[in-house]
């Protein structure tokens, strides 16, 4: 009965960490792996959010030397919320698809490690795309040169991030499970999101248009820090219902 | 059959309170001597219904903990109950915060933060309620409808406060007007459409869970008739 397998299954609640972290590591690096090897969500995601840029630039043509700078906050967020509303559709369709998930459930895993997992692949899909996406959008709208700021902006990334794929993941999870999946993700997700929206488009423009220090955007941070922790721990006592049996 | 009658008495008492609290709004209370003047009167049933609105939704969250704590779909029927009277009460907050902006700042719309909260609040439950629809399953709708009715209130404030984030609207009057500066008889008449209110919701709360109960019942009859 020393076995990892039949510890795992009589562990309970509060069973060992060192369980969950391997869980949460091998789920995470499936995602992963099986990204990698497709590269279906990625590829589009980026394609769409360097799309949308050019969209913007087009739709936002209405006058000749018209200022952006004020927008770019807003342009860089709307863009990255609705990627990730593709991304998300996206990675838990596959799951359904195949029985992924099903399999998944079946195995004595703490649905939370699952949330967290989920949470953080999703994060990493975000992160990469952001990669690409942050240089050409300066290249494409920014004048001022933020470097002075890099550290600010980074932490704004990092916060809301973390906020959009929390509240993202749980909401993904409902959606998938429901008659008209990929269409009620966005009904669900966009007016929860406002929040995260209002703090770090208000964060970023500071940035691009002023530049603004850790401590001219500490609110602001500060703000994103706490929907980060409310939601995660709401999904946290959620997520078990989210999921379902 | 008892709370079936019991939900008329409330609508009488709930009704005797509105008028009364309307009365005494136009004859007994001052009018604004601030810069709100004669328009201040809508503040009398705005602001009831606001928070009367906010009370449906607490409601509904507490019963969604239930829900998922005992799994049993009494908790469900009154969150769903509460979420749709939340939702009418919303749009009636719209309506007679319109009203008033259109009296006080002569605009139909601004982007005021209460307003605007008041708005998300309505796509927010409008939300809960095409979620609803896509479900089939008894249970499973009900857990879903659980989760996002509590991520949905805890949501609320926190947008409210994000909106302080955003640039000084042009109508900074609206916020002395909601702060404590209120006189005893303004409070009186404010007070007596607020218990009005809050019967008006308990009343139609009482009166849908009936309703709901009665579809149930009668769904479990088709059911055991074999249709």
């Amino acid at each position: 009965m020393n076995s990892p397998r039949s510890q795992a299954i009589e562990r309970g609640a509060g069973g060992a960490p060192v369980r969950d972290w391997a869980q949460f590591k091998a789920i995470l690096r499936k995602d992963l792996i099986r990204e990698l090897r497709t590269r279906d969500m990625i590829v589009s995601m980026i394609l769409f959010v360097l799309l949308a840029m050019v969209i913007f630039h087009y739709a936002f043509s209405v006058k000749e030397g018209v200022d952006l700078t004020y927008f770019t906050g807003g342009m860089l967020w709307v863009t990255f919320i609705f990627a990730m509303l593709l991304g998300l559709n996206r990675s838990f369709a596959q799951e359904k698809d195949e029985h992924c998930l099903d399999g998944l459930l079946l195995c004595p895993v703490d649905r939370v490690t699952i949330f967290l997992a989920k949470t953080v692949g999703n994060l990493v899909f975000l992160l990469i795309i952001q990669a690409v996406a942050v240089p050409v959008f300066t290249l494409f709208f920014i004048e001022r040169s933020y470097l002075g700021d890099m550290l600010p902006f980074l932490v704004v990334l990092l916060l809301a991030d973390a906020g959009i794929c929390a509240l993202g993941t749980l909401l993904a999870t409902i959606s998938m499970n429901t008659r008209s999946r990929d269409l009620l993700l966005p009904i669900l997700f966009l007016p929860l999101i406002v929040p995260v929206l209002i703090a770090a488009t208000g964060a970023t423009t500071l940035i691009f248009a002023e530049g603004a220090g850790l401590g001219g955007l500490l609110a602001r941070l500060l703000f994103l820090l706490g929907f980060d922790a409310v939601f995660l721990v709401a999904a946290w006592g959620t997520y078990d219902f989210a999921i379902g049996e | 059959m008892r709370k079936l009658v019991s939900a008329p008495a409330l609508f009488i008492e709930a009704g005797a309170f509105l008028i009364v609290g309307l009365m005494l709004a136009f004859w007994y209370a001052p009018t604004d001597s601030s810069s709100m003047g004669f328009s201040q009167k809508i503040f009398y049933y705005h602001v009831p219904i606001a928070e009367t609105a906010l009370v449906a939704f607490g409601i509904a969250f507490v019963a969604a903990i239930a829900y998922l704590r005992t799994q049993d779909l009494k908790w469900d029927r009154l969150s769903y109950v509460s979420v749709r009277l939340g939702l009418l009460f919303s749009i009636l907050v719209m309506l007679t915060g319109m009203i008033w902006g259109k009296a006080a700042w002569d605009t139909w719309w601004a982007w005021e933060p209460r307003l605007t909260t008041f708005l998300l609040v309505c796509f927010l439950y409008a939300a809960y309620w095409v979620l609803r629809s896509v479900v089939d399953e008894e249970q499973r709708r009900a857990t879903y409808a659980a989760v996002f009715a509590i991520i949905a209130f805890i949501d609320v404030p926190i947008t409210f406060f994000a909106t302080r984030f955003l640039p000084e609207g042009l109508h900074p009057v609206v916020i002395s007007v909601g702060g404590t500066g209120m006189e005893g008889s303004m409070f009186v008449s404010f007070f007596i459409s607020m218990i009005g209110m809050t019967l008006l919701l308990v009343g139609l709360t009482r009166r849908d869970l009936a309703i709901e109960n009665l579809k149930d019942r009668v769904t479990d009859l088709k059911t055991s008739l074999g249709g």
